[in-house]
C-alpha cells in the first residue's frame, strides 16, 4: 500500500475538510451552551449571531447551529454505516459471482439488472411507509439502494482475478472456492474497495438527506441534514439561515467526497500504470 | 534511391537523474545494411531507438554526437526532430496497439500521405495500394477498405511496415518487430524487411532480444548489456568467436541440446484420450481429439504455434476447463470419475507453472505463504514442519532462506518463477505442468530456469508436460515432443529425432523457422 503522502494535493485537502466537518460535529457541542431539541424561547427565530446563537434560531426557538451539528453527527453515522453495509453486500456478491463464472456468474449478473431496473427509490420509500422505522431498516434500504453499482465493479474486477495465474495455480493446487475466494479474491479486491468506499458514502448521505427530506429519516425532535433542510423550507420567508446553514455543510461534504473519489480514482490508475512498468530491471540477476 | 544515407550516433548518453542508463553508446546506420542491436529487457536497447528519434521520455537526459549525411545535427534540437518521417521510420513492437483501431487502414495511409507528402486524393489513392503490394499484402485494394482487428497479427505488422515506408524515409528502425508473432510469420516479416533493404537500399536498425533470430539478418551486431555495448563487430566474426561472456549466453540459449531417448519402462503415470475442447463462440475445436501418454519421470514437450491447442491441452490435463471432454487416468485413477472433493485431493500429485512470473505469485501473500499454499490447502503437517519444508524447496530452486518472509514484487521475474517452481513442489507432485514457464524470461534466466527443471526432473523423478512455442526450451527437458496443429497432434516421437528429421509438414516449418545460428 501507499501512503497518504502520494495522494494529490486536492484529495489530500478534501480529506483535511472532512476530517475537519467531522470534529465540528462531534467536538462542536463543547463550545455551545445550546441544546439542540430544547426551545430558547427568549429567541424564537432571531438572526444568526442575536442573543449568542452564532447561526440564529428556528421559529421554535431551537439553536441551528446545535442543531446544524446534531444532524451532522446523525447523517454523516448514517452515511458511513449504510456504506459499510452497501461494502460487505457489494464486495460479497461481486466477489462470488466473478470467481464462480459460467452460468452462476451470469444469473447473479442478470439479478443486478433487475435491481438495476427497480425504480428503487420508490421501493425504498415503500418499504420505509409500510414498515415500522427503525435504524436498521433505513441503513439496510440506504445501503440496499447504494450497492449495485460497488457490486457490478467488484464482479468484473473479480472476474479478471479468476484467470490470474496465482489463482489458477491455487485451483490447480486443489484449493476450494471459498479459499480461494477468501485467500486470493477478497484480499486482492479490498484496495479498489475503498477507493468506492470515497464514492458511495457520499451517495449514502445524499439518500439519507433524500429521505429525510421527505419525512422518511428519522423523527423529530432527532435531525439529520436531510430533515433540518425540510423544516428550513417551511421557514424561508421568515428564517432563511435555518435553511442556509445546514444545508451549506451538507454542499460542502458532498463536493469534498466528490472531489476525494475523483482524486482515490486518478491516484488507483497511477498505482496501475506504475506497477505494469515496475518490473524492468531485475535488481540481482 | 541509390545515394546512400549515411547516420553517425557517437557516445549516447543517456541518464535519469544520477542512474546512467545508456553509456556512450555508438552506432553507425547506412542505407542497404542491417544493423543488429541486441539485449535483454532493461539494457537500453529501447531506449537506443527512442534517442535516435528524439523522442526520449520527459526526465530522461540524453546528449550525443549527430550526424547525418556528414552534416552535423545538434542533439535533440528541432532539425532532430525534423528527421522522424523524412529519414526515420518506426516499425512498431505492437501493431495492434500502433494502429488506429475505429479508421480502414486506407483511410490511415490516404491521411499519412497527404499530409506528409501533400499528395492529392488520387495520387494518395494509387501510392497507398503500391505501399501495400509492396510490403506483400494479399489483396491490397480491398485490404484499403477494411480495420485493423481484421487482419492478422503479420498483415497488421505488414500495414505498419507499409505506414512507416509512406512518407519515405531512409532508416526502418524496428524495435522488436516480432516478438508478438509466431516464430514462422517472423521470420516473413524479417524477410519482407530484409527484401527493403537490398532492393531499396534501406537502412535498417533491428532491435531484440534474440541473438540468434538477429544474427540471420543483420550484416553488423551491438550486444548491449546494462546499457553498456560488450560486444560489437561483424555478424559473421561475432558468431564465429564470440569474445563476451554474456554473447555467448546468449548464443547457447537457442542451442538444441539432446536428451537421452526416452526409457520404456518406467510404468505409465499419465494417459489422456480423445480430448475435445470448443471455447463458447468458436467456430472450431481448440482440442480436436487429442491423446497423450506420459511415463513415470518423462518428459513431454507440447509444441506449436499459438492457437494450435497446447495451452488448452495442458489446462484440459489440470482439469482447469470447462466443457472439456475426453479420458484423463493419473496413476490409473480415472479423473472424471472422481466427485469433487476426491478430485482436490488428487491434485496434489499434479503440480503447475505458468508463463507470467509476474501474475503467478499473490502480490500480498508473503513468499513463505506462497510456497507453503498448497500445504495449508491439503491440510499437511502444521506451521513449523510447514515453514521448514518451505525451506527447503527455496534451497531446491536455488533461493537463500531470507526471501521467505519477503513478498513478490522484490524479486525478478527469474526469481519469481523459481519460486512458482517451490509452490508446484511442495505438495511433492509426480506430475508438473509447465505452461510456457520460460517464455517471458530473458536468455539469461531462460537457461537457468531450465536446467533448475532438467535436475529436479532427475532427481525427483519428476514428470514434466512442458507447453512451449519454443523448441530449444523442448529439447532441454523434454525425452518426447508432441507438435499440434489446430487442435490435433501431427507428429510425435523422440525430441531429438523429431527436431532432427521432421516427418510432417508443419513440424518441418517450425524447424525451418529456427534460426541458422
Amino acid at each position: 500500500m501507499q501512503t497518504l503522502r502520494s495522494l494529490p494535493p486536492l484529495a489530500r485537502s478534501c480529506l483535511a475538510t472532512l476530517a475537519m466537518l467531522a470534529a465540528i460535529c462531534w467536538l462542536g457541542p463543547l463550545f455551545t451552551a445550546f441544546d439542540p431539541h430544547s426551545p430558547d424561547w427568549d429567541s424564537l427565530s432571531v438572526a444568526p449571531g442575536v442573543n449568542g446563537h452564532w447561526f440564529g434560531t428556528d421559529a421554535i426557538g431551537r439553536d441551528v447551529f446545535a442543531r446544524t451539528l446534531a444532524g451532522g453527527r446523525l447523517s454523516l453515522t448514517i452515511g458511513l454505516l449504510a456504506s459499510v453495509v452497501a461494502l460487505v453486500i457489494g464486495v460479497g456478491y461481486g466477489a462470488i459471482a466473478g470467481l464462480a463464472g459460467g452460468r452462476v456468474e451470469r444469473a447473479l449478473v442478470r439479478v443486478l439488472d433487475v435491481f438495476s431496473a427497480l425504480p428503487f427509490l420508490l421501493v425504498v420509500i415503500l418499504l420505509l411507509t409500510l414498515f415500522e422505522r427503525s435504524l436498521g431498516l433505513l441503513l439496510l434500504a440506504i445501503g440496499g439502494y447504494v450497492w449495485i453499482d460497488l457490486a457490478r465493479v467488484m464482479r468484473a474486477e473479480s472476474a479478471r482475478l479468476r484467470d490470474a495465474p496465482f489463482v489458477l495455480a491455487a485451483h490447480a493446487a486443489g484449493a476450494t472456492f471459498s479459499q480461494r475466494l477468501r485467500w486470493h479474491v477478497v484480499p486482492n479486491l479490498l484496495p479498489l474497495a475503498f477507493v468506492y468506499l470515497g464514492l458511495i458514502l457520499p451517495q449514502a448521505i445524499l439518500v439519507e438527506s433524500f429521505l429525510g427530506f421527505l419525512g422518511l429519516s428519522v423523527d423529530e425532535p432527532s435531525a439529520s441534514w436531510g430533515t433540518l433542510l425540510a423544516e428550513g423550507v417551511q421557514e424561508l420567508d421568515t428564517a432563511p439561515w435555518t435553511l442556509l446553514f445546514p444545508a451549506s455543510f451538507l454542499v460542502v461534504t458532498l463536493a469534498a467526497f466528490q472531489f476525494l473519489g475523483d482524486g482515490l480514482r486518478d491516484w488507483m490508475d497511477v498505482r496501475g500504470q506504475v506497477a505494469r512498468s515496475e518490473p524492468v530491471e531485475p535488481a540481482a540477476a | 534511391m541509390t545515394s546512400t544515407t549515411h547516420i553517425e550516433l557517437s557516445e549516447l548518453r543517456v541518464s535519469a537523474g544520477s542512474r546512467e542508463l545508456l553509456a556512450g553508446l555508438s552506432l553507425e546506420l547506412r542505407g542497404g545494411e542491417c544493423v543488429g542491436l541486441v539485449g535483454e529487457s532493461g539494457s537500453g536497447k529501447s531506449l537506443t531507438s527512442l534517442a535516435l528519434l528524439g523522442l526520449l521520455p520527459a526526465g530522461l537526459n540524453g546528449q550525443a554526437g549527430m550526424r547525418v549525411d556528414g552534416r552535423d545535427i545538434e542533439f535533440g534540437s528541432r532539425t532532430h526532430a525534423a528527421l522522424r518521417g523524412r529519414v526515420f521510420g518506426l516499425v512498431p513492437q505492437d501493431p495492434l496497439a500502433a494502429l488506429h483501431p475505429l479508421r480502414s487502414i486506407g483511410r490511415q495511409l490516404l491521411e499519412t500521405l497527404r499530409v506528409a507528402r501533400g499528395m492529392s486524393r488520387d495520387a494518395a489513392q494509387a501510392e497507398a495500394e503500391a505501399l501495400l503490394r509492396r510490403v506483400q499484402l494479399p489483396e491490397p485494394r480491398q485490404a484499403m477498405a477494411k480495420y485493423p482487428h481484421q487482419f492478422s497479427g503479420g498483415q497488421r505488422q505488414r500495414i505498419a511496415i507499409a505506414l512507416a515506408l509512406a512518407t519515405q524515409p531512409r532508416i526502418l528502425i524496428a524495435d522488436e518487430p516480432t516478438s508478438a508473432l509466431d516464430a514462422r510469420i517472423a521470420r516473413e516479416i524479417l524477410d519482407l524487411l530484409d527484401t527493403l533493404r537490398r532492393e531499396e537500399s534501406l537502412g535498417l536498425l533491428l532491435i531484440s532480444h534474440d541473438l540468434p533470430l538477429v544474427g540471420a539478418y543483420a550484416q553488423q551486431l551491438l550486444v548491449l548489456q546494462r546499457g553498456v555495448v560488450v560486444e560489437r563487430g561483424e555478424t559473421r566474426a561475432v558468431f564465429a568467436t564470440p569474445r563476451h561472456a554474456y554473447t555467448r549466453e546468449l548464443l547457447a540459449a537457442d542451442q538444441l541440446h539432446a536428451l537421452p531417448a526416452p526409457a520404456v519402462d518406467a510404468p505409465m503415470l499419465l494417459q489422456a484420450e480423445n480430448l475435445r475442447m470448443r471455447y463458447r463462440g468458436a467456430t472450431s475445436n481448440a482440442l480436436d481429439g487429442v491423446s497423450v501418454q506420459l511415463h513415470r519421470g518423462e518428459g513431454l514437450a507440447l509444441v506449436g504455434e499459438s492457437g494450435s491447442g497446447k495451452s488448452t491441452l495442458g489446462r484440459a490435463v489440470l482439469k482447469l476447463l470447462r466443457g472439456a471432454s475426453g479420458r484423463i487416468t493419473l496413476d490409473g485413477i480415472e479423473l472424471d470419475a472422481l466427485d469433487a472433493a476426491a478430485l482436490r485431493a488428487l491434485r496434489r500429485r499434479i503440480g503447475v507453472v505458468f508463463q507470467d512470473p509476474y501474475a503467478s505469485l499473490d502480490p500480498r501473500f508473503d513468499i513463505a505463504r506462497v510456497i507453503t499454499e498448497p500445504l495449508r490447502i491439503h491440510g499437511i503437517g502444521d506451521a513449523d514442519s510447514q515453514c521448514a519444508k518451505a525451506l527447503e524447496l527455496l534451497q531446491a530452486v536455488g533461493m537463500e532462506a531470507s526471501a521467505l518472509d519477503r513478498y513478490p514484487h522484490q524479486f525478478s521475474g527469474g526469481q519469481r518463477q523459481r519460486i512458482a517452481i517451490a509452490r508446484a513442489l511442495s505438495t511433492s507432485p509426480d506430475l508438473l505442468v509447465c505452461d510456457e514457464a520460460v517464455s517471458a524470461l530473458d536468455a539469461h534466466h531462460r537457461a537457468a530456469i531450465l536446467a533448475l527443471l532438467a535436475k529436479l526432473k532427475r532427481e525427483r523423478g519428476l514428470a514434466l508436460l512442458f507447453v512451449t512455442h519454443d523448441l530449444a526450451a523442448a529439447s532441454a527437458v523434454a525425452e518426447r515432443i508432441a507438435v499440434l496443429e489446430a487442435g490435433r497432434i501431427v507428429e510425435t516421437g523422440p525430441t531429438a529425432a523429431v527436431l532432427a528429421h521432421p516427418q510432417h509438414t508443419h513440424t518441418q516449418a517450425l524447424v525451418a523457422a529456427r534460426p541458422a545460428a
